[in-house]
């Protein structure tokens, strides 16, 4: 097999040295603190031309990494779970700007509890941030996905910043092989970042950033944002296509798997996405006709190609790797609102909730969403939420409150 | 049902008016809604506040777009763009304005639309009061007379409001005093309801996308906030006595908004274009060379301390 | 004796603007007083990061009065905003990217409620790691953009929204001033100094003097506040003056931690002062509290007692 065997953070820090960013201002958080570390080593010897600077907080990170890319520099951070929220007002003030720069944000859930392993209500929380979002499978598609977000956001059609979303531990400690671009391609690839309308200096002052008063500038600038994200769609679509002209590798906003002939498909993002497919692989082996449609593109929503993929099935399963105290999975919604002026919609819509905390998806929870999700196709109603939870686990958990409990309470 | 739309400068009280004759009409067994719209607040720019006053439950909310009665606490704001004062005022509209012109030389000088009562209510405060300060309870008097309200309301209503601000008994008492003048002395003006205007619908125009150069909030024309005049903020202007000046330049060093410049022979030059009436050279003049004149006419001169 | 080298007199200030009239900032505004003089030695050649506060009404779409360059951060992080400018410009000269012609002061513009609460963190932050930037704090006392609330800036005895005088508090707020230019100082910056709208000799040296260091510079301007302190807008000046010859307001520097008070007050009774200003008046009505004008006035004395001695 081609290539280096690496995890998902070096694959992050790769992406971000291949496209030879300026500055790289970090803090540290788990489990993301790989990926600045690596870049730490190679801006002090030398073979990154970056500025690395180790700030306060996430907040002040975020903050200097947007106004970094606001005076002209190309710039790269990365965050998790509570960093990502403590920058989150940040990440406004960035996307207003119109300043386009990458983060990587390693999914972790969020507190409290407190945890350290995976899901998606951290990055989801900033769907509305103005930031483009791209979520990937596998440690190649992180590399790539850097890359790829670099050329979006620096088009002038877009102007908008990138998060590129890897799940922790299952991909951000997780090896497996990856190619590396090489240098003098991804320089091709990519062209050098010159904003009109950025870069702070003496002979051409202007003002970022600016209060308006009154709510018609405010509506305008803020459409002009949604505008810039709806145009990403295309460029995006120009983008895969340069990319897998150099490197062979094809991105869609949307990435089918064995949708062909699939009565029932099943909808995910990142790296269980994997799982689903061996799932969906086994159902197959016995004769189920179901498939998967893997979410890439988070924003912008890529409402045509979701359409596309799930007209005329006869049940959608979405699995949310999130929940929405009150109102459910995140993704469902989406995918619903999305679905709704399709004639040839599915027949039923079914919500599942799984992997909260990085909690495993058994072959088994695959086998029951395969067959809840037919039952609901043949009633022709949807179902959920339903929580991925089972009998054992909740024996477990049982366990746990027993010794958490004072005892005689 | 009875709109009123008070427009005043940050400081003058506009909202804490709107609030007198709130309570008062709440007083008096009416319904009554008041509120007021600003930025940040900003003493001396343009605000406005509103109130409303019904026998039955109030459903609109918001800006006044079609007033009954316009309150206008400083002659300066009918010119000043950014107040939009004559906003729906038609021709049976009642438009009060604080200025030391009756409503006949008014109407003269600015031909206003609208049926005009004018009171100097700035005189009323600088003589009870001795400088210049917040009209609120003579804004609010006014305002109470002409929409037909009791003077013992408005009485309670000032007390009430003026407590909530944290003024002293005494000082409030001194402004009940004012407001009472002010009610007795204004030229009522009967106000009627017109009908109501027909409603079209609004003519939708999605923008395109534009580079970001248009598109961002961002302003590349340099010093450009010249073009916008604060002129208008005054109540007083300050105005030079040449025979008295030494030519020190602290009026120009100490004008925190840079509108005073010297010429070569050290004499201030004042762009009243952008003067917002601080006084701060006039308290500032070591040898009394720059004095404060009322704005429109009004004659009233006085010098610091 | 401290001697000013550059600014013996007042003819001596430039008499061209970089911060140009038309703002919606209040009339008599001090904070704005002391930003022009500053700007007078600054230049245009500037940047500058805005926290939240009262100054972001400066550049509001479409006016700006500034010929240089503006960026509003947020209001807690405009120092690390300053760090991003001030890194990504090294870098793009360092690269050839920009020529060394193009670079730009860095200055943050920050109000009391940024720089003494929320902004600290970012601010020790930028101290820490030796950024070269002005910090300009333009210091109201209270939170004066959202209408006067207790900051940690708030001196005792003062009245706030949020800190209203009681039966359990007549004094209003009880808690005494953070002294920033101690936290400031503690950092060991190469330059730190105390200023305020009515010395202008004194402000417009201390920017001349800050511009011969390379890392941060942090400037605390009185920034007397008629809309808030509840004063006449033409006493501005006055009650500036006042501030520093009571002795509450020390005009002082500090290079690479070494105090100088540049200043030497006639140290009136702290009253005439607090007399002025409304937020001070239930001191005096309707009944004096002897005992807090007291308390105000033995901390002035101590303070000047503690850097005479």
């Amino acid at each position: 097999m081609a290539g280096e065997m690496m995890t998902g953070n070096l694959a992050a820090a790769w992406g971000a040295r291949l496209s030879a960013v300026d500055y790289i201002p970090a803090f540290p958080i788990t489990p993301q603190t790989e990926i600045v570390e690596a870049l730490a080593k190679w801006c002090e010897s030398g073979v990154m031309a970056a500025r690395f600077v180790t700030m306060d907080s996430e907040h002040s990170m975020m903050t200097a990494a947007g106004a970094a890319a606001a005076t002209g520099a190309r710039v790269f951070t990365a965050t998790s779970s509570q960093g990502l929220l403590y920058a989150m007002e940040v990440l406004y003030s960035i996307s207003g700007w119109r300043a386009p720069l990458v983060l990587v944000n390693v999914s972790r859930a969020l507190a409290s509890p407190i945890t350290l392993e995976p899901d998606h209500n951290d990055v989801l929380a900033a769907r509305d941030s103005g930031f483009l979002q791209i979520h990937a499978e596998t440690c190649q598609e992180v590399l790539d996905s850097i890359l790829i977000a670099y050329r979006i956001a620096e088009d002038e059609r877009v102007m908008l910043p990138v998060i590129v979303n890897l799940d922790g531990f299952y991909l951000s400690f997780t090896r497996e092989p990856v190619i590396l671009p090489a240098p003098e391609q991804v320089a091709q690839f990519l062209p050098p970042f010159r904003p009109a309308h950025l870069g702070f200096k003496a002979s051409a002052p202007h003002a970022l950033g600016v209060a308006v008063l009154g709510g018609t500038p405010y509506s305008y600038f803020r459409h002009q944002m949604h505008l810039a994200a709806m145009n990403a769609l295309d460029v995006h679509s120009e983008t895969a296509a340069a990319f897998e002209r150099l490197f062979g590798r094809r991105y869609d906003v949307v990435e089918g798997y064995r949708l062909d002939d699939a009565e029932d498909v099943l909808v995910m993002t990142n790296a269980f996405a994997s799982r689903g497919k061996v799932a969906v692989d086994a159902a197959r082996a016995e004769g189920r006709r179901v498939g998967l449609l893997r979410l890439r593109m988070i924003r912008p929503w890529p409402a045509d190609a979701i359409r596309g993929a799930l007209r005329s099935r006869r049940a959608v399963a979405v699995l949310d790797q999130n929940l929405a105290p009150g109102q459910g999975g995140i993704l469902f919604q989406e995918i619903a609102a999305c679905l709704y002026h399709e004639a040839l919609r599915p027949r039923a819509l079914c919500s599942f909730i799984g992997g909260l905390g990085g909690k495993n998806l058994s072959e088994g929870e695959f086998r029951t969403i395969f067959e809840q999700t037919a039952e609901a196709g043949v009633r022709e109603k949807g179902i959920g939420p339903v929580l991925l939870y089972t009998e054992a686990e909740h024996r477990e958990m049982t366990q746990l409150q027993m010794l958490a409990a004072a005892p005689g309470s | 049902m009875l709109a009123i739309r008070f427009h005043g400068r940050g400081g003058q009280g506009a909202k804490t008016a709107s609030r007198i004759l709130g309570t008062a009409a709440f007083l008096e067994g009416f319904v009554a809604q008041d509120s007021p719209i600003y930025g940040a607040e900003r003493r001396g720019a343009p605000v406005a506040a509103f109130t409303r006053i019904a026998r039955e439950p109030i459903r609109e909310r918001g800006i006044v777009a079609h007033p009954n009665l316009v309150v206008v606490a400083d002659a300066s704001l009918i010119g000043d763009p950014a107040a939009r004062v004559l906003q729906g005022v038609g021709e049976k509209t009642v438009v009060f304005v604080n200025s030391p012109l009756s409503a006949e030389q008014f109407r003269a000088e600015t031909s206003l639309p609208g049926r005009l009562t004018t009171l100097d209510l700035t005189e009323i405060v600088v003589q009870h009061f001795g400088k210049r300060g917040a009209i609120s309870a003579l804004l609010g008097a006014v305002a109470g007379r002409l929409v037909g309200l009791r003077q013992g309301s408005i009485h309670e209503a000032i007390a009430r409001e003026l407590a909530e601000l944290g003024l002293a008994t005494s000082d409030i008492e001194r402004n009940q005093a004012v407001a009472h003048q002010s009610y007795e002395t204004v030229q009522p003006v009967a106000i009627e309801t017109g009908v109501p205007q027909p409603i079209v619908p609004a003519q939708l125009q999605a923008p395109m996308y534009e580079p970001p150069t248009r598109g961002t909030a961002r302003i590349s024309a340099a010093a450009n906030s010249v073009l916008r005049e604060t002129g208008g903020w005054r109540t007083f202007r300050p105005v030079l006595v040449p025979d008295k000046c030494n030519g020190c330049w602290l009026c120009f060093v100490y004008c925190p908004d840079g509108v005073i410049s010297m010429t070569k022979d050290d004499k201030p030059v004042i762009d009243y274009d952008h003067c917002k009436g601080c006084q701060i050279c006039v308290h500032e003049c070591p040898t009394d060379a720059l004095v404060a004149e009322r704005e429109k006419g009004g004659g009233v001169a006085w010098r610091a301390k | 004796m401290w001697q000013r080298e550059t600014f013996k007199k007042i003819k001596q200030i430039p008499s061209e603007e970089h911060v140009f009239p038309g703002t919606s900032l209040c009339a008599g505004c001090g904070g704005l007083e002391s930003l022009r003089l500053a700007a007078k030695v600054l230049g245009d050649d500037v940047l500058y990061v805005n926290a939240a506060g009262c100054f972001t009404m400066l550049a509001a779409y479409p006016f700006t009065p500034f010929k240089g360059s503006w960026l509003y951060t947020t209001m807690g992080s405009a120092p690390a905003g300053a760090q991003g400018v001030r890194d990504a410009l090294d870098v793009l000269i360092a690269k050839g990217r920009l020529p060394k012609e193009e670079d730009l002061k860095v200055v943050v513009l920050g109000g009391d409620g940024s720089t003494y609460d929320m902004a600290l963190s970012s601010t020790s932050g930028a101290l820490y790691r030796g950024l070269d930037f002005y910090y300009f704090c333009y210091d109201n006392e209270a939170y004066g953009n959202t209408g006067m609330q207790l900051s940690s800036s708030t001196p005792y005895g003062a009245r706030t929204a949020t800190s209203p005088c009681s039966l359990q508090h007549p004094a209003g707020t009880i808690q005494e001033k953070k002294d920033i230019f101690e936290i400031w100082r503690a950092h060991t910056p190469p330059y730190i100094a105390t200023v305020a709208p009515r010395y202008p000799l004194d402000l417009e040296e201390k920017f001349a003097r800050a511009a011969k260091f390379t890392g941060p510079k942090l400037f605390l301007a009185l920034s007397a506040c008629p809309t808030g302190w509840l004063y006449d807008p033409g006493e501005t000046p006055e009650v500036a003056r006042l501030a520093v010859e009571t002795g509450l307001w020390p005009l002082k520097e500090a290079i690479n931690g070494q105090v100088t008070h540049t200043y030497i007050p006639k140290l009136k009774p702290v009253e005439d002062y607090l007399k002025l200003q409304g937020r001070f008046r239930h001191l005096f009505e309707p009944t004096r509290q002897d005992e807090a004008i007291r308390h105000i006035q033995e901390r002035v004395d101590a303070y000047w007692k503690r850097v005479s001695g």
